[in-house]
């Protein structure tokens, strides 16, 4: 056999035996490696029928003004599950974030419609956010080194606020 | 032909004529697509120490031959054919009897040196071209059993397609098929699409298809806008005389996902097809049809599919100098949409971070109904030796509706686009004997789009959007010693919606050197392609934002060069590599505005630099031939505004293509192995998600007996897992199996 056959068929052999490799695998919510937030949400009310969708958010410093409601992670924001088996149990979630700290993290229902700054309060509602285990009537902080898990928290439809409800 | 060469054979071996106790010969040539090979050699000789040769002749038109006389006894039959791999058997003939005897004759990758017609839109030994040309022949497509053309020329050196999205060089990346980088022709008449400028691969029937040349490079200097990282040109086949008729029918099944958490169907899906064509040809005129169906239920959640499709071609030729052909083909296809896959949340997830066999239950209930035709009149005529001119006209269109069930007002629960591309062309090449060709042509196009969705019209309603597009060009070859110089430009004029002009002159120049091992070749260009309609006028809704259309949108444009050289230094090698090196600017793509709408603009400088190169090896004699591909690339968005240098999207670094093929008399086994490394760039809009490279190997094994033929392929064998665009699973393991009648 010439060499250069020998060297063409010892590497498509290599090649072959390289591509036995595995592909795509299982992963969890929150797998290992994984750098961000990850936790579960419940769900109490009954879901509204103007629902678009629920965005899960976080925030690196809590939104001041209407001009701040875009600075959200991560974009774009993973959704939630809102068929009626989703909601009858708890939904796990993850938010891949960089390192650092988190003020708020929200879950963010949003109105059937097209999303604008300037409509951004009339169309999104915040319908329940992780609360300060000490103080459960404030947000709770949140520190990503990694992976921050048990970031868990409830979704209520029928307590939800505008977002400017929040501003200062 | 029968008759003179019966003629020869008595002449020449008079012995043989008037010899007793003989009998006769007689077969078939054909090619592994059942085809007719005319005028192959046909050498009939004895066996033992006295071997002699008996008879010499040449097979007819039809691909028929007959040797009469030929002793009785064991002799030896060899058909031999420039292009193929030669064949020889031994027959036993007896006295008095007439022995069949059928041959198939595979093409010859090596030997071959093919003529090609794309790289400067006239007739060119491969060896000629200034830039890097790669062929897919029709024995190619006819073992790898595919369904479109996109999945034949997928494995060619360089080229890879990203969800149908084609990649020559790392051209596109993936734009969600708008705005192509790749021309695409169909008998040399562009066939991108009037709306989206991309690409519909299954306009085509695959079968009718003879050979694909896919032109690496920028080829605006002859073919304008969209050739910006290339061009593919897809002949179909020739209409040979006589009465002629093929039935090809495929069946095949997916894979289950092979991890129990990813079920989401209790049957094993199928596919299923079947196509027809016949033709007949006599005298002066020739016509063609060709009819298909297939099914399929796809390999993920809410992927089935159907698609139906029709052809038919003439040809006149009044005059030999002159050729009229009329040819057109129309498809339809009908699918469920299965795309984005379902990430943690949006759907029955099982507590998975991503479902990739599933989709996003918001999507549930998308299906897309797509229509496409093309008709084309062209007329060839060459007068004498040195001068042929050819002239066109052709229509294109698409129609699509996708329906959103799960959509609410104020969107419309359904968009739709109907595009319509007028195109006509008019070219003359001159010959002249002192080695110089001349090549001069007018091209004209009008697109027409009414669309909701490429509207512009940013409360959803619907629009109606234009696009005239006028071209001059002109390519000079001059034969200097033993080099060939090669110089010339086109020039582009384009209005929207009858607006102003905007003009666009795309040089190109290059030199190619033969020398006794292998050819050197050096090219540069400017390429350049300008906004579809759809990039300036879409207005859609995506993740919950606006996307909103940029009418002011400029072309991208750019200079391309390259320095290649083809060699074989041995008739059972040949090799070609290319280094190459593009500069781009104004890259058109889709950018968040500060008010949180999505948007298409220009945005980005590139370079994409890389090596380019090949190897073919017929190893052990005619029987095994392997390829060996690969394609280096650096593709860097360049540092503008607060953006420092990084990797451009959706380009690997690495491209490897083994290819193996095996033939045994009517048998043959072969292998397609394909790697592409891992994006060095996570996508910004997908942060989270997995990211891996390809490596799926493709298997293959055919088996022809007379006009039958059989095909089985396992393609993604080892069931490798995987995607390439953000959130669409590439196919799992798919084995086919096709089975064709040729009459």
């Amino acid at each position: 056999m010439p060499r250069t056959s020998r060297g063409l068929w010892c590497l498509l052999t290599a090649a072959v035996a390289a591509a036995c490799n595995e592909g795509l695998k299982p992963q969890t919510v929150c797998p290992a490696g994984f750098q961000g937030i990850c936790g579960s949400v419940t769900f109490r009310g009954a879901l509204p029928e103007s629902t678009d969708v629920v965005y899960v958010v976080a925030y690196a410093t809590f939104p001041q003004s209407q001009s701040d409601l875009f600075n959200f992670q991560p974009l774009p924001p993973p959704t939630l599950g809102l068929d009626s088996a989703a909601r009858t149990r708890s939904q796990p979630y993850a938010l891949p974030l960089p390192n650092g700290t988190y003020h708020w993290v929200l879950a963010a229902w949003k109105k059937q419609g097209a999303l604008s700054q300037q409509n951004a309060d009339t169309l999104l509602r915040e319908a329940g956010f992780y609360k300060n285990p000490a103080d459960t009537t404030k947000p709770g902080l949140v520190v990503v080194n990694g992976a921050a898990t048990g970031i868990d928290f409830v979704v209520d439809f029928s307590n939800m606020h505008p977002v400017s409800y929040y501003f200062p | 032909m029968r008759t003179a060469a019966l003629l020869v054979t008595a002449v020449l071996f008079p012995a043989a004529i008037a010899g007793q106790g003989s009998g006769s010969v007689t077969g078939a040539v054909r090619d592994t697509a059942g085809l007719a090979v005319r005028q192959a050699r046909v050498r009939v000789r004895t066996m033992g120490p006295a071997a002699r040769l008996v008879a010499i002749t040449m097979a007819s038109a039809e691909g028929t031959y007959r040797v009469d006389s030929v002793p009785a006894g064991r002799v030896i039959v060899d058909v031999a054919m420039i292009g193929y791999f030669p064949d020889a058997d031994t027959i036993d003939v007896t006295a008095g009897q007439t022995v069949t005897h059928d041959v198939r004759l595979r093409l010859s990758p090596v030997t071959l040196l093919p003529t090609i017609v794309t790289a400067a839109k006239r007739s060119q030994l491969l060896d000629q071209a200034i830039t890097s040309v790669s062929l897919v022949s029709r024995e190619a497509i006819s073992a790898r059993a595919v369904n479109t053309v996109d999945e034949a020329v997928d494995k060619a050196p360089g080229v890879q397609f990203i969800n149908g999205q084609v990649n020559i060089r790392g051209s596109s990346g993936f734009v969600e098929g708008l705005g192509s980088r790749v021309l695409l022709l169909v008998d040399g008449v562009p066939a991108n699409q009037g709306d989206r400028g991309g690409i519909n691969w299954d306009l085509v029937p695959v079968d009718q298809v003879q050979r694909v040349e896919v032109v690496k490079g920028a080829g605006s200097a002859l073919y304008g806008s969209s050739a910006f990282g290339g061009v593919v040109n897809l002949i179909t086949r020739e209409l040979p005389t006589g009465a002629h008729a093929r039935l090809r029918a495929t069946a095949g099944m997916f894979a289950d996902p092979p991890q129990q958490v990813w079920g989401f169907r209790d049957y094993t899906g199928i596919q299923d097809g079947l196509d027809v064509s016949a033709s007949y040809g006599h005298g002066t005129m020739r016509a063609g049809f060709a009819a298909g169906a297939r099914h399929s239920d796809g390999y993920r959640e809410q992927d089935k599919a159907d698609h139906w499709q029709a052809s038919g071609r003439g040809e006149w030729r009044p005059e030999p100098a002159m050729l009229v052909n009329l040819s057109g083909a129309w498809a339809s296809d009908q699918y469920q949409v299965p795309e984005p896959w379902c990430a943690s949340g949006q759907c029955a997830d099982s507590g998975q971070g991503f479902q990739p066999f599933r989709i996003d239950t918001a999507n549930r209930g998308n299906t897309t109904r797509s229509d496409k035709g093309y008709f084309t009149a062209l007329v060839t005529r060459t007068p004498s030796a040195r001068i042929a001119w050819s002239a066109r006209l052709s229509w294109l269109r698409t129609r699509f509706t996708d329906v959103y069930p799960e959509r609410q007002p104020p969107f419309a629960p359904a968009d739709f686009s109907v595009a319509n591309r007028y195109g006509g062309e008019a070219r003359l090449v001159t010959r002249r004997d002192t080695g110089q060709i001349v090549t001069v042509g007018v091209e004209a196009a009008h697109s027409d789009v009414t669309s909701n969705v490429f509207s512009g019209d940013t409360t959803g309603g619907g629009g109606r959007h234009m696009q005239d597009e006028y071209a001059a060009y002109a390519e000079a070859e001059q034969v200097m010693g033993p080099l060939r110089a090669t110089l010339g430009a086109r020039g582009d004029f384009l209005t929207i919606d009858g607006g102003g002009v905007t003009a666009f002159v795309s040089p190109r120049g290059g030199l190619v050197w033969p020398t006794r091992s292998g050819t050197w070749r050096a090219s540069i260009g400017r390429a350049y392609r300008a906004p579809s309609l759809a990039e300036r006028f879409v207005t859609t809704y995506a993740l919950g934002f606006r996307v909103i259309p940029n009418p002011a949108l400029r072309a991208e444009d750019g200079w391309t060069a390259e320095l290649g050289r083809s060699w074989s230094p041995v008739p059972w090698l040949r090799g070609d590599a290319a280094i190459f090196w593009t500069e781009a600017r104004d890259l058109i793509e889709p950018a968040t505005t500060p008010s949180l709408q999505i948007q298409f603009q220009n945005l980005q400088r590139a370079r994409l630099a890389g090596l380019d190169c090949n190897v073919t090896a017929m190893s052990f004699g005619p029987h095994v031939t392997t390829t060996v591909a690969y394609l280096y690339l650096d593709a860097r968005e360049l540092a503008h505004d607060t953006v420092p240098e990084r990797a451009l999207l959706y380009r690997p670094r690495h491209l490897v293509t083994l290819t193996a093929d095996y033939s045994w008399r009517s048998v043959g086994v072969g292998a397609d192995l394909r790697y592409s490394s891992r994006y060095e760039r996570q996508d910004p809009l997908f942060p989270g998600d997995p990211q891996l490279g390809g490596k799926v190997l493709d298997l293959r094994a055919s088996w022809t007996t007379g006009p039958l033929e059989a095909h089985l392929k396992v393609a993604n064998a080892l069931n490798y897992i995987y995607n390439l665009a953000p959130r669409v699973l590439e196919p799992v393991r798919t084995t086919t199996l096709t089975v064709a009648y040729t009459y």
